[in-house]
């Protein structure tokens, strides 16, 4: 009998945190979701699927979800993309200070976000700040970044790359290295471009790590952007650097409609449900796992 | 921001850690000394927010009463923590004795829990100061505490209302009255005269996540936000002063559009000669401009005059029992003493909102001459309205569909008159639910 517990007994410890902080407040979400509630008053009013009929009906969830894929292109562009081949050109093409770069791009891993996003703030203020400044000496102006579309989002993903880049390369390094010298070698001996080295060699053989980065940079990407949105822009201008996960916030703590912003992250998690099957689907398959 | 998250629960953790055992202290400590009522004072002023000072204020008051004892609280999230917390202490049949309310939450507060009028206790208990609120306030400003209803639910405690922050070297740079103009059609022409001299931004407006600049300039130009519970600031005045502004921004772009932070970053590098902003801004340029710097009286429209929004809370009495009612009052009105009032402000760089305070020897007269930029602030007290909330249970959806408004028309993407006429219906439609 007790041997037969044992292995729950183990998991025990993980299942208690996984129900008390993920699936509790999930079902406690999805229940708050049919409800118009404000978080002050003792009482919540049931509504029904009225709290999703407005948010699918209401321009500004389209303008929100737009927001979110765009976010997550360019948050692949930079935090996956680009990392990629960094951790190709500092493993195979650059011969020297590879220690200086891998401890200059992990720093600011360590350092935290709302820091970054209060240091971007001055460093990229289009009127006062050191960026600025320089520009003006050779004639041109920066953009006002925080009040036009689409570029907030395109600086706010940098900002997060800033702080993700560094964690994304050392993962992809060490599998990116980890590529058989062999194989390298002969390429190279055959007059191979690094170019086709890296699409037909390297990107094939690390791609199960890859796969990993991908799915981190879209689910933890749209988290990290969380905060300098908040400190920046707070979704603004008219909701152009809102994505799901603010609006959810924003409908909740700043206008108080649990309901609305429940309904919201219900939709959201439906959305990166579907997103994660497509991944599995069309890319998990042709990934190359050694051990398997 | 995992790590982030981190540190503030171990922030958290250290200070709910320390700040029981500290009060437990005190009260066994009182419990020898026997007789004094013992009542709660709930605030939401955090450490760099003036804590110190609140604890200060209680210190002394406790030192100096045989009567009474108060235990200063301090509730996370500002007025809408302390809402949340004060429903939970509700619940269980309880309250503590004296809260700050947030103006935002005045009909809210006076809807759903159970309050006193200051005047009722003071009527009851204290004939001698029958006259305290009427001899103490400005009329203008005592109503600031009253609901849709009437009823003075509390007296203002905090206080902020906007003023105009000058460059004055770069007036001076640009040919300018060094004393800054008096109106908005002044404001409009220094800003052109400041970009065409110097290059330089003329002026800034604040744009933070609320509406309280915006209502300044269009109820100074004679809109009205609300009127008899609809919203009605698509008026031909409110057009007229939201005109202005764009004409501002997106036309002649001489003020600057952007976040509140960069604005007054901006403004203290010297890289905008003027800015329209809270007081409460008031240590923070004055201790970074390197230029000599200087607040002007909130402009008017030509011939008008002004309405300011208040910003802060007030002080209301939630006691049940008649002792600690009475102990309220007593807590309360050292609060309002010139003294405490004097204290309070020095402490929080909010303006005292009871009379004499600004002239008296022990009040702020020594201050003030250190602190010259106080005065603008503390002379246009006679202008001070209350800030427009609307009204039921979407009055912040129809506060943030103010803000999106604003975004639309300093983007340049709409129309002044259109966009607040489509604001203004759909607000309505709002309270009208």
């Amino acid at each position: 009998m007790l041997e037969k517990l044992k292995p729950y007994l183990f998991l025990a410890p993980a299942i208690v945190l996984l129900l008390v902080f993920t699936v509790i407040p999930m079902v406690y979400t999805l229940y708050l979701s049919f409800f118009d509630w404000n978080m002050i008053s003792p009482t919540k009013e049931f509504v029904g699927l009225d709290n999703y009929i407005n948010i699918l009906t209401n321009d500004t969830t389209k303008k929100v979800i737009f927001n979110t894929f765009f976010y997550i292109v360019v948050l692949i562009l930079f935090n996956c993309v680009i990392t990629y081949i960094f951790a190709f050109i500092i493993g195979y093409v650059v011969k020297r200070f590879k220690g200086f770069y891998k401890v200059a791009f992990f720093i600011p891993s360590v350092i935290s976000l709302v820091v970054g996003s209060i240091l971007f703030t001055w460093i990229l203020n289009p009127i006062s700040g050191p960026v600025a400044i320089i520009g003006e000496m050779f004639g041109f102006s920066i953009p006002n970044w925080s009040k036009t579309d689409g570029l907030v989002i395109i600086v706010l993903s940098l900002i997060v790359s800033w702080k993700v880049f560094g964690y994304n390369f050392i993962v992809l390094y060490a599998s990116v290295v980890g590529v058989s010298k062999e194989i390298i070698e002969a390429a190279r001996l055959d007059n191979i471009s690094n170019l086709r080295i890296f699409i037909d060699i390297v990107l094939p053989m690390s791609s199960a790590t890859g796969f990993y980065i991908l799915i981190l940079t879209i689910v933890q990407g749209l988290q990290y952007v969380f905060t300098p949105i908040k400190v920046i822009t707070q979704g603004g201008p008219n909701y152009g650097s809102s994505n799901l996960i603010y609006q959810a916030y924003h409908e909740a703590f700043v206008v108080y409609k649990t309901g609305q912003s429940a309904a919201l992250a219900m939709i959201t998690l439906l959305i990166f449900v579907i997103l994660l099957l497509l991944e599995f689907l069309f890319v998990e398959r042709r990934i190359y796992y050694e051990n398997s | 921001m995992k790590k982030f998250l981190l540190l503030m629960s171990l922030l958290v953790l250290v200070l709910s850690a320390c700040a029981p055992t500290s009060g437990e202290e005190d009260k066994k400590e009182e419990a020898g000394s026997g007789e004094k009522t013992k009542i709660e004072y709930w605030h939401v002023n955090a450490e760099t927010l003036g804590g110190k000072t609140v604890e200060k204020l209680v210190a002394d008051f406790n030192a100096q009463s045989d009567t009474v004892e108060v235990t200063a609280k301090f509730n996370p999230d500002m007025y809408k923590g302390l809402m949340q917390n004060l429903q939970a202490e509700a619940a269980t049949g309880n309250s503590p004795a004296v809260v700050q309310v947030g103006w935002a939450f005045l009909d809210y507060f006076s809807q759903n829990f159970e309050y006193v009028e200051p005047q009722t206790v003071i009527d009851k208990h204290f004939p001698e100061s029958k006259t305290f609120l009427e001899d103490n306030f400005l009329p203008n400003i005592i109503d600031l505490a009253k609901n849709s209803e009437g009823s003075q639910v509390g007296i203002p405690y905090s206080l902020s209302t906007p003023v105009l922050y000058i460059n004055k070297d770069m007036l001076k740079e640009a040919g300018l009255d060094e004393n800054g103009p008096k109106t908005w059609q002044d404001v409009e022409k220094f800003a052109k005269q400041i970009k065409e001299k110097t290059g330089n931004y003329g002026i800034y407006i604040q744009e933070p996540a609320d509406n309280w600049a915006t209502q300044a300039i269009l109820e100074s130009n004679g809109a009205k936000m609300l009127d008899n519970g609809k919203a009605t600031f698509a008026s031909k005045e409110g057009i007229e002063a939201y005109e202005m502004y764009k004409k501002m921004v997106v036309d002649d772009k001489t003020a600057l559009h952007i976040g509140w932070d960069q604005g007054i970053q901006g403004f203290i590098d010297g890289k905008v000669g003027m800015m329209y902003t809270t007081i409460a801004q008031r240590s923070n340029v004055q201790n970074n401009a390197k230029f000599d710097v200087a607040t002007v009286k909130s402009p008017a429209f030509e011939g008008k005059e002004v309405r300011l929004p208040a910003g802060g809370a007030m002080l209301a009495i939630t006691a049940k029992d008649e002792k600690e009612q009475k102990a309220a009052w007593e807590f309360m009105e050292y609060l309002y003493s010139v003294e405490g009032m004097a204290e309070w402000t020095k402490g929080t760089g909010y303006v005292p909102p009871r009379k004499d305070v600004a002239q008296s020897e022990n009040g702020l007269k020594a201050f003030l001459e250190e602190n010259e930029m106080m005065n603008a602030a503390i002379e246009q007290m006679d202008g001070v309205v209350p800030w427009t909330s609307f009204p039921g249970n979407s009055g912040l959806e129809a506060e943030q569909k103010l803000l999106d408004i604003r975004d639309e028309i300093l983007g340049g993407s709409v129309d002044v008159e259109e966009g607040l006429k489509k604001t203004e219906k759909e607000i309505n439609e709002l309270l009208g639910k």
